[in-house]
């Protein structure tokens, strides 16, 4: 029973460093533009697929194919938000049209993914083999790697939005657009550095995962999917809230797939999203606005 | 023409609706000019046009020689044309001392961060003491302090301010009006928006008056209206 519990937990941290990662992103870009970001998934499946080829397909290496598809992710996210978000820009329905338009853009990069990389599975071979034993529950040290990265890399974007003039620039945008370009911030560059930023994190997830996962067009969705739980659990406001609400999805989703199986797990995650929308609809661990 | 600023002509709104209708002012080097008029009759608009907020459906804004027109915000801040804009929401979010540190964002002003943050401090003592408070937790005096105080971090050539004193109690308003002038002192050629006619003919060397988006009357010291005049300018004959 405990030795069940031990592994629920640890695959949950594994989760939850997944979902941390992915919702951080969404909440660099909703913080900063106000938009929901729905191609987001598809970024990392993007990053997923340069990764692999650059790695297998070229030859060059992991290390060389991870990098290459966290940039190729970045300046796709750059690109989505030159061409399907600034256009609206002030707009009042501003928020449905780039619903429309990021979803657009995640179909666009899935089918374009299916025709470029064809439907057979693929995989990325592990940054370190052998497994790593914590508490008792034994995980890849890939997903080790993983587990240990998560929380660097958002201590590391906390740290920018905190303390450096860009991150600041991003924050103050994000409260206050007119009084930002007042005070001589481009507000459009701005847009852009967050969904590059963002589009990065996504790849680098990607790029990740396809080592732990099979790497296909659509497997952007269901991270995509947690990672709208996550945040409508956390509040989009702020990063310590979102990573907050990503580690606790993550041991929910594995303890209930323990009890309830892989079957009942999404059904009650569902439900509770519900009810966290019917009863503190800015999250459990957002502030009143 | 030895004007810092000179405003020819604009025309300027939002979307279907014109508010400046060829609006023509100007200010010489060392100058300080107040607007003053009814509201909802341009003031703003006008100072978020020169700002490059809106864009000027006709005409030009030109500052110390340069055509500013289509240029866009950061490039006018940069080149040293400065708003502190009115209702001073700022960043709400945002510590006292970060958003000011934050201010001094262009690159000509990132070299005096220093030095101006502690001329903003001189100048507002409650700011400083305010250091790690967020911005909206500040009483609106000081979040109008702040707003001002953001601006001078952005190493102004020329400073609009709109209204900074709307609002505020008649204590405050002096504290305010005094920093203002202060700031006049240091030599930074100003424009301000403002109701209080007195308090700008005390500080501005001229005033326009604008009314349905044009210069309706210029006022220099020589035909400096007194208090009746000013009644019937705001509220017509029947004030008189």
């Amino acid at each position: 029973m405990i030795e069940t519990l031990l592994a629920a937990l640890v695959s949950g941290l594994v989760l939850g460093s997944l979902y941390a990662l992915m919702a951080s992103g969404l909440s660099v870009v909703w913080t900063t533009l106000g938009v929901f970001n729905f191609a987001h998934g598809a970024l990392m499946m993007v990053g997923a697929f340069v990764a692999w080829t650059v790695s297998e397909a070229a030859g060059l290496g992991l290390l060389t194919g991870i990098a290459a598809g966290t940039l190729v992710a970045a300046l796709l996210g750059v690109l989505i938000e030159r061409l399907l978000v600034r256009p609206f820009y002030g707009h009042r329905s501003m928020l449905l049209i780039t619903v429309m338009t990021t979803l657009a853009a995640m179909i666009i990069l899935e089918k374009g993914a299916q025709i470029i990389w064809g439907a057979r599975l693929k995989q990325l071979p592990r940054l370190i083999d052998g497994e790593v034993s914590i508490l008792g529950a034994t995980i890849s040290a890939h997903e080790a790697v993983l587990v240990g990265l998560a929380p660097l890399i958002l201590f590391a974007i906390w740290r920018f939005t905190l303390k450096t003039r860009t991150g600041r620039s991003l924050r103050a945008v994000g409260q206050n657009q007119n009084s930002a370009a007042l005070i001589g911030i481009d507000v459009p560059v701005a847009f852009a550095i967050a969904f590059g930023l963002s589009a990065a994190l996504a790849g680098l997830t990607g790029a990740l995962l396809g080592s732990i996962r099979f790497i296909t067009p659509v497997m952007g969705a269901e991270p995509l999917v947690k990672a709208m739980i996550v945040v409508i659990f956390g509040g989009l406001g702020s990063l310590g809230a979102t990573a907050g609400a990503a580690y606790l999805i993550g041991l929910i989703e594995a303890l209930l797939i323990v009890w309830l199986g892989l079957y009942w797990t999404p059904f009650v995650l569902f439900l509770m999203m519900i009810i966290v929308l019917v009863f503190r609809p800015n999250g459990i661990f957002g502030g009143k606005e | 023409m030895d004007n810092l600023l000179t405003v020819s002509g604009v025309t300027a709104g939002y979307g279907p609706i014109t508010v400046l209708r060829g609006l023509s002012l100007h200010l010489g080097a060392g100058e300080c000019i107040g607007l003053f008029g009814p509201n909802g009759h341009g003031k703003t608009t006008l100072l978020q046009t020169i700002s490059g907020l809106i864009r000027p459906t006709s005409g030009s804004i030109e500052f110390d020689g340069r055509e500013l027109t289509r240029l866009r915000p950061p490039h006018i801040v940069e080149a040293g044309l400065v708003q502190s804009p009115q209702g001073n929401t700022l960043f709400g979010d945002m510590r006292v001392q970060e958003t000011l540190e934050l201010a001094a964002f262009s690159k000509h002003a990132r070299d005096d961060r220093q030095s101006n943050l502690e001329k903003v401090f001189a100048l507002f003592p409650r700011l400083e003491e305010r250091r790690p408070q967020k911005a909206r937790t500040l009483s609106g005096g000081e979040r109008q302090m702040l707003s001002i105080g953001c601006a001078l971090m952005c190493a102004p050539r020329l400073l609009m301010l709109d209204e900074p004193t709307l609002g505020l109690s008649p204590r405050l308003k002096e504290e305010l009006a005094q920093a203002v002038g202060s700031i006049a002192k240091e030599g930074i050629p100003l424009i301000v928006v403002e109701q209080d006619v007195e308090f700008l003919m005390a500080l501005a060397d001229r005033l326009y008056l604008i009314e349905h988006g044009e210069v309706v009357r210029e006022i220099d010291r020589a035909n400096a209206p007194d208090h009746d005049e000013v009644m019937r300018l705001y509220f017509g004959e029947a004030a008189g």
